[in-house]
C-alpha cells in the first residue's frame, strides 16, 4: 500500500514537472516570438507620437500587389517583401529626453537572447547616446528574420520583419537621407485611404 | 524653353523625376464615361404633355429604365473597385513607411560603425 | 505658347461634330496629364481622379472652341490648375505659408530612392499657388511665361514663387548627416 502511494506521487511529481516545462517553454516562444512584446505597447503612453504598422502575411501580400512596377522605389519594395511573413514596426518619439529608460530598452532586448536569435549589431554611442542592436533569426541555416531596436535621445524605435530578406537591399531603401519627419499626418494619411 | 534663376541640376533633375506624368488609375476613362452616361440618362426638361407622351411608349419606357438600371449598376462597380483601390494605396503607403523605417535604422547602425572605426583608426594613429 | 481662351459656349450648341470615340482617344491622350497634375497637387490619388473626370467632363461641353492640340492643351492645363485650386479652397480655407512646409527629421545629402517621394510630400505640402508653378514647371516643362498666362499671375510673382520654393526644397533636402559607408 505505501509502495503504491509513493509510486503515484513520483509519478504525479513526474508528469507535474513535464507539465510546467510544457508550459515554460511555450510561454517562452510565444514571448520570443511575438510579433510586439507587451512592453512596447507600453511606451506609446509616453509618446508624443507614435508610428504604428502591424501587417501580417495576408494583408501584406495584398498591399504588395498595389506597388507599381513602374516606379523604382516600388519595384524595389516589391521585391523585398515577396517573402516576408509580416511586418511590425513601432516608432515612438518623445518631446524629451530621457522619457523611456534603460530598462525598457533591455526589456525590450531581452526578448531576443535565446538559441534562435543571434546579435549581429550592437552599437552604443558616446556621442550621441544612440544605441541600435539588431538581431537576426536563424531557422536552418538560413536567415528567417530581422527585429531592429534603435535607442536615440527622443525616439525610441523598434521593427520586426518576420521571413527571408536581403538586409542590403532594405537598408538601401532607408537611403543617405536619413528618416523623413513621420508625422500622424503621413500614417493618418495613409490610413485614412481616399474614401469620398 | 527659358531658363529660370536659380541654377541647381541635380534637384532640378530630381523634381523633374519626382514630377514626372503618372499614368491614371485603371478604369479611369471607363468612370468617366459611367458619370457622362449619369449625367445624360437625366431627363431633358421638355413640355410635360410631349414628355409623357414620350414616356408613353412601352419600348421607350423600358429602354429607359434599363438604361438607367444599367449605368446605375456600372456606377456601383466602379465606386466598389475605387474604393478597393483606395483601401489599397493606405494599405501600400503604410508598408512603405514600415520598410522606410526599417531601412533607415539599419542605416544608422551603418553611421554609428562607421563613426566607431574612424574613431578608432584616429585613436591609434594618435599612438603611433 | 499664351492662347486666350474664348468665352464657353451653351453646351446645346456643341457636341454635334465630335464623336465619342474621338472624345475617348483625347481622354487617352491627355489623362495622364491632367491626372498627374491633380495627384501632384491633391496628393490624393481618389481625389486626382475625381477631379480629372471633372475637367474632362467640362471638355466635353466645350470641346468645339478649341481650335487646336496645343489650345487643347493650355485649356486642360489651365482648368486643371484653377480646379485644383478650387477644390483645396473648399475643402481647407486656410493658406499654408513657407513656414508651415514639415522639417525632415533628419538631413539628407545625395539621391536615395525614397527622395522622389519626399519631394512630391514637400511639393504637396507648399501654398497652393507656389505649388501649381512648381508641378508646370517640372512636370510639364512649363516657361515662366506660360506658367503665368495659364494661372493668371504676373511673370515677376512666378519667378519669385519658383525661387523660393526651389530654396526651401534646396533647405530641406541637402542638408547633412555626414557620409554613411560601410
Amino acid at each position: 500500500m505505501k509502495k503504491t502511494k509513493a509510486i503515484r506521487s513520483s509519478k504525479l511529481k513526474y508528469y507535474g514537472a513535464i507539465l510546467a516545462l510544457l508550459v515554460a517553454s511555450s510561454i517562452a516562444a510565444r514571448t520570443q516570438d511575438a510579433k510586439i512584446p507587451p512592453d512596447v505597447e507600453k511606451l506609446s503612453a509616453k509618446a508624443k507620437e507614435t508610428v504604428e504598422v502591424t501587417m501580417d502575411g495576408p494583408m501584406l501580400h495584398w498591399a504588395s500587389k498595389f506597388l507599381s512596377a513602374d516606379d523604382p522605389e516600388e519595384a524595389k519594395c516589391a521585391k523585398l517583401v515577396a517573402n516576408l511573413k509580416g511586418i511590425y514596426v513601432r516608432s515612438f518619439e518623445f518631446d524629451k529626453d530621457g522619457a523611456y529608460s534603460t530598462a525598457d530598452v533591455e526589456a525590450l532586448r531581452s526578448q531576443f537572447r535565446s538559441p534562435t536569435w543571434s546579435r549581429v549589431v550592437g552599437v552604443r554611442s558616446d556621442h550621441d547616446g544612440d544605441n541600435v542592436d539588431i538581431f537576426f533569426k536563424l531557422e536552418n541555416e538560413k536567415m528567417a528574420g530581422i527585429v531592429i531596436i534603435a535607442a536615440e535621445a527622443r525616439e525610441l524605435t523598434y521593427v520586426n520583419i518576420v521571413g527571408p530578406l536581403e538586409v542590403d537591399q532594405l537598408a538601401d531603401l532607408g537611403g543617405e537621407f536619413g528618416i523623413p519627419k513621420l508625422s500622424r499626418r503621413s500614417l493618418s494619411k495613409a490610413e485614412k485611404g481616399d474614401h469620398k | 524653353m527659358t531658363p529660370m534663376n536659380e541654377p541647381n541640376d541635380r534637384l532640378d533633375d530630381a523634381l523633374k523625376n519626382a514630377l514626372r506624368r503618372q499614368e491614371a488609375p485603371d478604369g479611369f476613362a471607363d468612370g468617366l464615361m459611367a458619370r457622362a452616361a449619369q449625367q445624360h440618362s437625366t431627363p431633358e426638361p421638355i413640355h410635360r404633355d410631349s414628355w409623357l407622351r414620350f414616356l408613353t411608349r412601352p419600348l421607350v419606357r423600358w429602354a429607359t429604365l434599363a438604361a438607367v438600371a444599367a449605368s446605375m449598376v456600372l456606377g456601383v462597380h466602379v465606386y466598389q473597385v475605387r474604393r478597393e483601390r483606395a483601401e489599397g494605396e493606405a494599405a501600400k503607403e503604410r508598408l512603405m513607411i514600415a520598410l522606410h523605417i526599417a531601412g533607415a535604422k539599419l542605416q544608422l547602425a551603418r553611421s554609428k560603425v562607421n563613426e566607431i572605426r574612424t574613431d578608432q583608426s584616429t585613436n591609434h594613429q594618435v599612438k603611433e | 505658347m499664351a492662347e486666350r481662351i474664348p468665352a464657353e459656349q451653351s453646351p446645346e450648341t456643341l457636341r454635334t461634330d465630335v464623336s465619342e470615340t474621338d472624345f475617348a482617344e483625347i481622354v487617352h491622350r491627355h489623362q495622364s496629364m491632367v491626372f498627374s497634375i491633380a495627384q501632384h497637387f491633391l496628393a490624393d490619388r481618389s481625389a486626382a481622379e475625381e477631379l480629372a473626370q471633372d475637367v474632362f467632363l467640362q471638355l466635353h461641353a466645350n470641346l468645339l472652341t478649341l481650335k487646336s492640340e496645343d489650345h487643347m492643351k493650355f485649356w486642360l492645363r489651365k482648368v486643371t490648375a484653377h480646379r485644383c485650386i478650387d477644390y483645396k479652397r473648399r475643402r481647407k480655407p486656410t493658406q499654408l505659408s513657407f513656414d508651415d512646409t514639415p522639417e525632415p527629421a533628419a538631413a539628407v545629402k545625395s539621391p536615395d530612392l525614397f527622395l522622389a517621394r519626399r519631394l512630391r510630400e514637400l511639393v504637396a505640402s507648399l501654398p497652393e499657388k507656389p505649388r501649381l508653378v512648381v508641378i508646370l514647371r517640372y512636370q510639364e516643362d512649363m516657361s515662366a511665361e506660360d506658367i503665368a498666362n495659364i494661372l493668371a499671375m504676373p511673370l515677376a510673382t512666378v519667378k519669385s514663387h519658383l525661387q523660393r520654393s526651389l530654396a526651401m526644397l534646396r533647405e530641406k533636402v541637402t542638408r547633412t548627416i555626414g557620409e554613411v559607408t560601410i
